[in-house]
């Protein structure tokens, strides 16, 4: 059974009754979410359910097939391109990969969302922001650095550099830890809390890294099939009655799905396949 | 086998129309551009790579032209005793079409290639995604620089492949065949008049603009991985050829109809 969230006072952001559709691929299937601000939003489920389609529209980088995304109380899914920049300079967006501008430094990567938008400022006083950003995350003294020169840990905590540069009010993490190893992700994880004290941003996480959920979530939501499956705080996930959510959060096949695929031959057909795959 | 006929109408008809809005985009994005200061220095990185490092291979190009063309029709007109009537014929090959022509092809592989490439990676490594999340149209910021720099520097390229195209020629002309330099140069001089050189440049907006248009756009819609990048430059490559010619003939057919409105006794003359 889907569980919905009702749209509070509190919520900066809603969806209403979203549903995304890749051809004839149903990713997102009517989902309807608020997210409160101020708090820590996290999404989990498997590969492939439709967590980074999700957390796009979110930011309107995708456009819903039916539905529609709030913030506040604004809709925003139906806006023109030219609208929705200027919405965007309140987001802060981590890609999955980091996406840095390969071409440019770390120091130009940064001041890029400011020198975009015109925001006129002496060169002392970027560098002074430059600094003040790379120290949030730990890497100042890197500013003169290419992307193609830092690692996997870095690129990341330079792109969170480069998405809190505008000082937004939402930061949007796709997979942060994806790729790293625990005491990387854990550095990240620990950004992650630091950012949304220091900055009291609202955050949105999308992640399969269960301890990552854990540390920093206020509340988790789990997505199967493009429907929310749980919604809830840790112990409500924790203790979620669903076996589908247990064996997520536990990271187990059920009984049945171990013995076939210990036994070999095609009745191996664990519920988490994506649903193209079934 | 009517169901497949038909789907690929479909799909080609919304390329087709994917490209246009696309093509209109990059127009209006390239508009807005030329009206903004700040923008000027991206436009400028990408003439230097563009046309800058560019010219060595169109001057290249440009002098083979002019030397295989004068290798080539050199026996037909000495055989009529006309071969001091070579460079009317190099000249006027070089100036209106080969010249043009191969210019926009070499830079359809040089710079559309790298064109497409470079968005693709950007693509699927989710770097225009980055620019749209920041607030900046990437069609601004990507596509305007590259489209205005190739519209407003093949022409100039197109000047260094006739250039060289002309010099190679009248070089195997003269040194290489031994045909008269003074008689050479006044026939050229007297058949190459200043609307052939013209028309060929002005072709070069049209071919700027279209290896711009298709290697942006092949590059914002490519396949995910290094396959799907390798595609689209292949893709990019066939399609900017294709509408080089095309448009070439378009171009050809629509400057006769004026040259023969302006003057049309010297049409008949010829």
């Amino acid at each position: 059974m889907a569980e919905q969230s009702e749209q509070t006072n509190n919520s900066i952001l809603h969806l209403e009754k979203l549903t995304k559709k890749f051809g004839n691929k149903m990713v997102l299937d009517d989902i309807s979410l608020s997210i409160e601000k101020g708090k820590t939003t996290v999404i989990i489920g498997p590969s492939g359910c439709g967590k980074t389609v999700l957390i796009k529209h979110l930011i309107v980088l995708l456009r819903p097939t039916a539905g529609s995304v709030f913030l506040r109380d604004k809709r925003i899914d139906n806006l023109p391109e030219r609208d929705l920049d200027k919405i965007r300079v309140h987001y802060g967006f981590l890609f999955q990969g980091g996406a840095l501008f390969d071409s440019l430094t770390v120091f130009e990567n940064i001041v890029f969302p400011i020198q975009q938008h015109g925001i006129r400022a002496k060169w002392n006083e970027l560098e002074e922001l430059v600094k003040t950003k790379l120290a949030l995350v730990g890497m100042d003294g890197y500013q003169n650095y290419y992307p193609a020169n830092l690692s996997g840990g870095q690129k990341k905590r330079v792109a969170l550099a480069r998405a809190i540069a505008m000082n937004p009010e939402l930061i949007l993490y796709d997979e942060p830890t994806t790729g790293l190893d625990p005491i990387r992700s854990d550095i990240i994880n620990e950004l992650v809390l630091k950012l949304q004290k220091e900055l009291s941003v609202t955050t949105i996480v999308v992640t399969h890294d269960m301890t990552s959920a854990y540390k920093i979530g206020d509340r988790i939501i789990m997505l199967h099939n493009g429907r929310i499956i749980a919604d809830g705080d840790v112990d409500h996930i924790r203790n979620h009655p669903n076996s589908i959510v247990q064996q997520f959060i536990n990271g187990q096949l059920s009984e049945n799905d171990l013995a076939a695929l210990r036994l070999g031959g095609t009745k191996f057909q664990p519920q988490f396949l994506p649903r193209d795959f079934e | 086998m009517l169901r497949i006929f038909s789907e690929k109408t479909i799909h080609g008809v919304e390329q087709s129309g994917q490209f246009a809005r696309f093509f209109a985009q990059s127009v209006a994005a390239s508009a807005r551009n030329c009206t903004k200061l700040s923008s000027y220095s991206l436009m400028w990185t990408q003439m230097n790579i563009i046309g800058v490092h560019s010219v060595p291979v169109i001057m290249i190009t440009g002098a083979f032209v002019g030397m295989t063309l004068a290798i080539q029709a050199y026996d037909q007109l000495a055989g009529m005793g006309l071969e001091e009537h070579l460079g009317v014929l190099i000249n006027i090959s070089v100036v209106k079409e080969l010249g043009p022509v191969l210019a926009a092809v070499m830079l359809a592989g040089r710079v559309g290639g790298a064109l497409t490439a470079e968005l693709g990676t950007m693509n699927v490594t989710e770097q225009i995604d980055a620019v749209r999340s920041m607030g900046t149209d990437p069609m601004r910021y990507l596509v305007a620089p590259r489209f205005l720099a190739c519209v407003f520097l093949t022409p100039f390229l197109i000047i260094y492949a006739d250039l060289l195209g002309i010099l190679g020629g009248s070089f195997i002309s003269v040194v290489q065949l031994g045909i008269n330099s003074r008689a050479y140069w006044q026939f050229s001089a007297a058949s190459v008049d200043f609307w052939d050189l013209s028309i060929g440049i002005i072709k070069g907006f049209f071919f700027g603009g279209a290896i711009a248009a298709v290697s942006c756009y092949k590059g914002f819609t490519c396949k995910e991985g290094a396959q799907g990048v390798g595609q689209a430059c292949t893709e990019a490559f066939v399609g900017s050829f294709i509408l080089i010619l095309a448009l070439d003939f378009a171009l050809v057919v629509i400057f006769k109809a004026i040259y023969s409105t302006i003057w049309p006794t010297r049409i008949l003359l010829l």
